[in-house]
């Protein structure tokens, strides 16, 4: 048996929601099929009370081997550190945090706001918030840039907002069955598996990027959502258009663009208004150009595809 | 549909090779800018052909020194020799040019 815990900090129940909707595994086969023991969720647990915290002391104490320590939503440290906003069970969450950190196997941060703070850690942080190890791009975070769990390994990080389902369990079955040695993670602690590739592969609106035909509204059926709509997909690592979300579809299929949540920087120019899902120009060309294209080769690339660019790409076509 | 373009095209080459004066400047940099130009094209009666070339400030031949044009912008499209910006939708020739320029 490989015993689970999963808390909640600064969060919207956004990840949990993720969770229970998994697929491949979904969350009841990783207790019939892999032998994980959820000690307590916050959806899930049955424990109240005293009982709860007996169960959190048991863990803290050693007495009950914790091995997969989960989290979700961000380390609230407000008021002035003293993390009093966010009590659980009869002290601050954040000082669970750190007694759990120290005796799990694993610790995994499940979502953007457990990873890098997200959406509560956005200027002016009125909570406080921080990621488990990182606030936003920066490395340390709430447990520090020397943060083991006692398998060797660093906070895993699953961002996304929310993570995908099968990202979340995947991982979670890897370092059940002792995989955890082999998870290779990225400069953000993201397993590469998942986060190496962009959201734009697979993404059926690719030949539309290639011959720079926009879609200039949301749901239109042709175009590429890079050129007005701010997509993000060229500079967002995720696999969002290789494994499906409830396995058919994505933001880019339905016509709606990324918004680049699996990034440090999500959300992103602060939430400043007109700057989301607009694509942000300096002169008519956009600020950011995808991963490893410059300028001048963006002008360049622009003319040889208009000028190669097929008819059928002018077309109202299906892209899902 | 395809000789009703042709029509129109024509009629916006004369307009611009008699030397019709469009708002070439400022070229909007920010979004707002841009926006607010839109807004302005948004206004108008959508078969007046001149007051929308005057508004988003059209040449007859590409702009500035990195010789902008309608062939790289991002609304133009190739084979219909189209401007797809919403509230433009007008023919228009490859090496012409207008302020909502963006690729
Ligand atoms: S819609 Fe987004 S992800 Fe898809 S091709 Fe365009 S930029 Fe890439
Ligand atoms: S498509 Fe982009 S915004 Fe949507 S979930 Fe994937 S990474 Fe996040
Ligand atoms: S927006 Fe202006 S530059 Fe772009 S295709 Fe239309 S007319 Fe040409």
């Amino acid at each position: 048996m490989t015993n689970l815990l999963w808390l909640q900090g600064g969060a919207c129940s956004g990840n949990t929601m993720s969770f229970l909707n998994a697929e491949e595994p979904s969350a009841c086969d990783l207790v019939t099929d892999f032998g994980i023991n959820v000690l307590w969720h916050p959806s899930l647990g049955l424990e109240l009370g005293e009982n709860l915290k007996k169960l959190l002391n048991a863990l803290t104490s050693g007495q009950m081997p914790l091995d997969i320590f989960v989290f979700e939503g961000t380390v609230v440290n407000a008021p002035n550190g003293t993390g009093e906003w966010n009590r659980f069970a009869g002290r601050p969450m954040k000082d669970w945090v750190t007694d759990l950190a120290k005796v799990a196997g694993y610790t995994v941060a499940i979502g953007d706001c457990a990873t890098y703070g997200g959406i509560p850690a956005t200027a002016p942080n009125p909570s406080e918030s921080q990621g488990l190890q990182f606030l936003k791009r920066q490395q340390g975070g709430y447990l520090g840039t020397s943060y083991r769990s006692k398998a060797g390994l660093p906070v895993i990080n699953i961002p996304g907002c929310p993570a995908h389902p099968d990202w979340i369990t995947q991982i979670v079955v890897a370092v059940a069955t002792g995989r955890g040695a082999e998870l290779s993670l990225d400069e953000f602690q993201r397993p590469k598996t998942f986060f190496t590739s962009f959201t734009q592969t697979g993404c059926t609106r690719n030949m539309h990027f290639a011959y720079k035909v926009s879609a200039t509204e949301y749901g239109q059926r042709k175009g590429c959502l890079f050129y007005d709509l701010g997509c993000r997909g060229p500079m967002t690592h995720s696999p969002c258009n290789r494994i499906l979300w409830n396995r058919q579809s994505s933001k880019t299929r339905a016509g709606m663009p990324c918004m680049g949540c699996t990034e440090p920087e999500f959300p992103f120019f602060e939430l400043a208004p007109g700057t989301v899902f607009k694509t942000q120009t300096l002169m008519g060309v956009p600020k950011d150009l995808p991963s490893g294209v410059d300028k001048a080769g963006y002008v360049k690339l622009t003319a040889a595809a208009k000028a190669a660019s097929p008819a059928w790409a002018e077309e109202d076509i299906f892209v899902v | 549909m395809a000789s009703e373009n042709g029509a129109t095209l024509k009629a916006i080459a004369d307009m611009l090779a008699d030397g019709l004066e469009t708002q070439v400047e400022p070229f909007p940099e920010t979004d707002k800018e841009f926006a607010e130009i839109l807004l302005q094209l948004r206004q108008l009666d959508t078969k007046d052909l001149k007051a929308k070339l005057v508004i988003s400030g059209f040449l007859d031949h590409p702009y500035g020194p990195d010789r902008q044009r309608c062939l790289e912008c991002m609304y133009y499209l190739v084979h219909r020799k189209w401007c797809d910006l919403p509230e433009l939708s007008v023919p228009v020739e490859p090496d012409w040019w207008c302020r909502l320029w963006r690729i």
